[in-house]
């Protein structure tokens, strides 16, 4: 990497896995709040990378399949410390909700039959019915941008019910490959 | 055995097609999890998302908790390997290969157009998710309407998840 951003200085890898480690203990609220804690914890305070380099980042990969937040802490440990770096960084900065998650699942299957405990999940289930509407709220908003795709996520939503969910994305792919013309860009 | 070589493959699968972000990506694993293995029931999968939510990092750190209920702690870490190993290459390798991809219009299309089918794809796991709670107890999804309202209005998740659950646990005492 000769890019003179951060050529000065790449942090070592035990740094740069401490400071993930940190950031994806408290990366609460999905890709928002990952995205302001690279920013301010990379770029304002240790200076490792310019502001630039992570909205060039998330350009990059928001257009591949994938968590778009653990992709970015991929992208910038990669420009960081090159392959090894792009390993421990991500590895580190999943590691906190990987153990959150083991620990919830433990907990879960050991929760007593209890009429208050059996509520209580209702509770949870009518909850998380309610979060996943906003959330495709929310996605729809973003993706469905233009009338050709609000069709498509429309067609897919009936789709869906019938026809292979890895198949339905597929088709929907092919839809946008078929009906874009490829310009010469430089 | 096999269940955890196929719970890679599968999570493998989910990475290579999650195209919008790991939110889009949740009707795949609803799929193998719930309808296709019974691995989870609705109920155990719903639980899972719940925590999900409430934890940091990404949505699709739910493959920890597919993971643990098919084959423990092991599980639990084949499961996140696999779900990020693609997603995480394409991005760490993507200074070379996607910057180049990124120029075909084509390519960048696909991509949309897929996240936009992703999304759709979302409507059939509400249905599986709010079908048990339908179930239960119609009244049950006035408490869902809250939560989304709830969100829009920019409650947190986990707050939100936090009252449901006291909520529902409260009502042994009135009925």
């Amino acid at each position: 990497m000769s890019d003179p951003a951060h050529a000065a200085e790449a942090p070592r890898l035990s740094v740069l896995a401490w400071e993930l480690l940190k950031l994806g203990a408290v990366a609460f609220g999905g890709l928002g709040s990952t995205l302001a804690l690279l920013q301010r914890r990379l770029a304002d305070e240790r200076g490792w990378l310019e502001q630039s380099v992570i909205s060039e980042g998330l350009a990059f990969t928001r257009a591949l399949p994938g968590s778009t937040g653990i992709q970015l802490v991929a992208y910038l440990s990669h420009r960081l410390r090159g392959w090894p770096g792009a390993l421990v960084g991500t590895v580190a900065y999943i590691a906190p909700a990987t153990l959150m998650m083991i620990l919830a699942a433990a907990f879960s299957l050991a929760l007593p039959d209890h009429p208050a405990v059996d509520r209580a999940l209702t509770g949870l289930q009518a909850g998380v019915v309610g979060l996943l509407a906003a959330s495709m709220w929310r996605l729809a908003r973003s993706e469905a941008k233009d009338k050709a795709r609000l069709a498509v996520l429309l067609v897919c939503t009936v789709l869906g019910f019938f026809v292979n969910a890895v198949l339905v994305i597929a088709l929907a792919g092919t839809v946008g490959l078929l009906a874009t013309k490829e310009e010469a860009r430089a | 055995m096999p269940d955890i070589l196929e719970l890679i493959a599968r999570f493998l699968m989910v990475g290579a097609f999650a195209f919008g972000g790991g939110g889009a990506a949740l009707p795949l694993v609803e799929r193998f999890t719930v309808a296709e293995t019974g691995w989870m029931t609705p109920r155990q999968f719903a639980i899972g998302i719940g925590f999900a939510y409430a934890t940091p990092g990404p949505i699709l750190i739910l493959a920890a908790f597919v993971g643990y209920y098919v084959a423990g702690v092991p599980g639990a870490l084949a499961g996140t390997c696999a779900v990020f190993a693609i997603p995480v290459a394409l991005a760490a390798g993507s200074a070379g290969i996607v910057r180049r991809l990124n120029k075909y219009a084509r390519f960048r299309a696909f991509a949309r157009f897929a996240a936009a089918g992703a999304v759709g794809l979302l409507a059939v796991t509400l249905t599986a998710l709010a079908r048990p709670v339908l179930e239960i107890h119609p009244a049950l999804l006035i408490g869902s309407v809250l939560v989304f309202a709830g969100e829009r209005a920019g409650f947190s998740p986990v707050l939100l998840l936090a009252a449901a659950i006291a909520l529902g646990a409260g009502s042994v005492f009135v009925a």
